[in-house]
């Protein structure tokens, strides 16, 4: 999967995080991640981040998330939706998406 | 007998909500996909909701997802999103009739093998929002063992009727028909949104009717009335010390291997028995009203 | 849960009740309507308008929030808001002004500051990576040098003159970026503008030409540029633009010196060249000063050629007085695109 179209999801109000997608110029898969609360879970919500993009076999794009202290399932659900928006996805592949 | 009294309204897009209302202790809760999400945010609520649904914060509240009607867009993908998520119960907006609730049985078990979830697991919930549905309310009520309860959607409904919202007069006949079916039908009947929030004497005072009119619950979008919604179904120390003398009056024939039960000369039969049972349940719950 | 607050939008062309209680809110705030926008964002409660957000294109302006309301949920649901607004209508880069002071709330609504005019205006932008990015694929077009210039042009359309210029520029230096400005607010769009000056430059070995982008004279950085007609002249616009040229994207191609053309005849140019000396060379800033450097336009029968003297020329389709104005490739282009048809004689 690639991101072929810029797209946004999410917000900024506490508990959630805004995931901004964009297509990559050079084909790589670039990911800017700012948090509130990076020092004490950056590297979980990194983790989740990887899990979640290479469940979808993302290849390509720029990621830039936003969070404002959101949970794990929050993080899962707002990048896909922006992944998925991204990348034009209509149909759903639930294998992916779990 | 899972107490159903308080049923919390959730939109499915607000990551805030979904990520704290587990605290808020309603007997289920109610994750909106339909008319609390706007339509560009339809497939956001959707996966939110997904997630949500399995995180280990949710599992001890029975979950209830509204998906949007299956003739959208929308709602076939919902569907699938709720079943393999696990949620307890779906809710079909816009019931009409029991065609509607087949339609929805079918879809519900052709996704529980597809995922490998063990059919007849999910649940059902039909939701009343029309002059046809309350028509239809009995027929609905007996279409499927998967049904839990049928509700009555207060702001679609009057709309459908051609009225508006008021004192309750214009729910009157919905209500005693959605009631009486779910009775007929053995199961939950649940009332209308009280819109403000703010009014809580007037939230009260609806609440005291359908409790006596019957209704299991009723659903609420502020998490501030659940408590008031879970003392007003609290029972009266009378009713308290009635019960327990109906149960240890069964439980007692029981013992004896009587064929009857009773109780000061008088013969208990099968529905008081379950009503004192229902009466324990809330008092466990809640407490005696105070 | 906020439920008592509205929100709904409103489009100043078609709204003219709801758009005098916006202008209103904005005075309380110490804020003009901008002519420009192409839609607002308003939140009431209970009937009352009690705060607002415009939209133009890709920028956001006039922000305002009721006193009593600021500093709570509801500013960020309203930042939120209008840039899912512009996500629908296309833009998903968005620019905003705002005065210093508030910088601190925009940046928790996921903006970032590009450059600030002291004590008058920063330019935020809503991705952490945009300059920085730009600016990475600007030094891939680095070249060794020890004497680096650049001049920005609008080449509105390409002429002599401009040619001189680039010529008399790139013969100073060891290297010569010329950039193309991208807004498409010109006579000629910006895909002709940008033909006609790779092709009036080429044979010049020394000179990478650019393309423009949001960061250099656009309507996000410099929206009074495209007002010449009008005389609007603003500084803050200026100096936006020229802080932006000096702290981000001068230093990405090692540019040191920035090459204008004398301006005789445009105020709005005149000007511009102006504050160009003081922000480039004399302000204090983040980064090393630009030399600027004042060339003298060439002449042609006794006026300095420019591209509105050739528009002038093309509205009264006078090809004979434009060729001596152009390179060959400049009339090619008005000659096969922007001649009429010779009308039709009657009588």
């Amino acid at each position: 999967m690639k991101i072929i179209k810029q797209a946004i999801a999410g917000t900024l109000e506490s508990s959630d995080l805004q995931v901004k997608v964009s297509p990559s110029p050079d084909d790589t898969l670039e990911i800017i991640l700012s948090s509130e609360v990076i020092k004490q879970f950056g590297q979980q919500i990194r983790r989740v981040v990887d899990e979640t993009l290479s469940k979808l076999q993302l290849t390509a794009g720029i990621i830039i998330i936003e969070d404002k202290g959101a949970l794990d399932c929050a993080i899962r659900a707002r990048l896909q939706t922006a992944v998925l928006r991204g990348a034009q996805c209509e149909e759903l592949n639930w294998e992916q998406l779990s | 007998m899972t107490l159903r009294r308080s049923m919390l309204f959730l939109p499915g897009a607000n990551a805030a909500m979904l990520s704290t209302a587990f605290v808020y202790k309603p007997d289920s809760i109610m994750f909106d996909l339909e008319d609390a999400v706007s339509l560009r945010e339809k497939d956001a609520a959707r996966l939110l909701v997904f997630h949500a649904l399995q995180n280990p914060m949710y599992r001890g509240i029975e979950t209830v997802v509204r998906i949007n009607p299956l003739s959208t867009p929308f709602g076939l993908k919902d569907l699938e999103a709720a079943v393999r998520a696990g949620v307890d119960v779906v809710r079909l907006p816009k019931t009409d009739s029991a065609a509607d609730v087949h339609q929805l049985e079918a879809e519900v078990e052709r996704i529980e093998r597809a995922a490998g979830r063990e059919v007849g697991s999910t649940r059902l919930m039909a939701a009343i929002e029309s002059a046809s549905g309350v028509i239809n309310a009995v027929s609905i009520a007996t279409s499927s063992p998967r049904l839990i309860g049928i509700a009555l959607a207060g702001f679609d409904y009057v709309m459908d009727m051609q009225t508006e919202r008021g004192d309750g007069t214009e729910l009157f006949y919905a209500r005693c028909a959605v009631l009486h079916a779910a009775r007929a039908a053995g199961i939950d009947a649940f009332d209308v949104v009280y819109p403000d929030v703010n009014d809580e004497a007037g939230f009260l005072k609806e609440v005291e009717l359908i409790r006596r009119l019957g209704f299991n619950g009723k659903s609420l979008i502020n998490p501030r009335q659940i408590e008031l919604l879970h003392q007003a179904y609290a029972p009266s120390k009378e009713d308290v010390d009635y019960a327990r003398r109906v149960i240890a009056a069964a439980e007692a024939a029981e013992r004896d291997g009587l064929g009857v039960i009773a109780l000061n000369g008088k013969m208990i039969d099968a529905p008081i028995v379950n009503h004192a049972r229902r009466t324990l349940q809330r008092a466990d719950a809640t407490g005696i009203r105070q | 849960m906020s439920d008592d607050l509205e929100f709904d939008t409103i489009q100043p062309g078609l709204h003219a009740r709801e758009l005098a209680e916006v202008r209103c809110l904005l005075a309380a705030c110490q804020l003009e309507l901008d002519a420009n926008i192409d839609v607002f964002v308003t939140v009431r409660r209970q009937g009352q308008l009690i705060a607002c957000a415009g939209l133009s294109g890709n920028i956001i302006k006039c922000v305002a929030i009721d006193a009593p309301w600021r500093g709570a949920a509801l500013s960020l649901q309203l930042v939120n808001e209008i840039v899912q607004l512009a996500a629908e209508r296309g833009h998903f880069h968005l620019f905003l002004y705002t005065r210093p002071e508030n910088q601190r709330f925009f940046s928790s609504c996921g903006f970032y500051p590009l450059v600030e005019v002291p004590g008058h205006v920063v330019l935020m932008e809503n991705t952490p990576v945009g300059i920085s990015h730009y600016c990475q694929r600007l030094r891939m077009l680095r070249q060794p040098s020890n004497k680096t210039g650049c001049i920005v042009m609008n080449a509105n359309p390409f002429t002599l003159g401009h040619r001189y210029l680039a010529e008399q520029a790139a013969a100073a230096c060891d290297w010569l970026h010329v950039f193309v400005v991208r807004e498409d607010v010109s006579f000629f769009p910006y895909a002709d503008r940008y033909v006609l000056v790779a092709q009036g430059l080429s044979g010049i070995p020394n000179l990478t030409v650019h393309h423009g982008s949001e960061y250099m004279i656009s309507r996000a950085t410099f929206p009074s540029y495209f007002l010449k007609d009008k005389g609007i002249v603003d500084s803050c616009h200026t100096a936006i633009d020229l802080l932006l040229f000096r702290q981000y994207i001068a230093p990405a191609l090692g540019i040191s010196h920035r090459f204008i053309g004398t301006e005789p005849f445009c105020p709005v140019t005149n000007k511009y060249n102006e504050d160009m000396k003081y922000w480039l060379q004399q302000a204090e800033a983040k980064a090393s000063a630009i030399e600027v450097v004042e060339i003298a336009r060439q002449m042609r029968d006794g006026l300095p050629i420019s591209a509105s003297q050739v528009r002038r020329l093309l509205a009264q389709q006078d090809f004979s007085a434009i060729r001596p104005l152009v390179p060959v490739s400049t009339l090619q282009l008005l000659l096969s695109n922007y001649a009429e048809p010779e009308a039709e004689r009657y009588g």
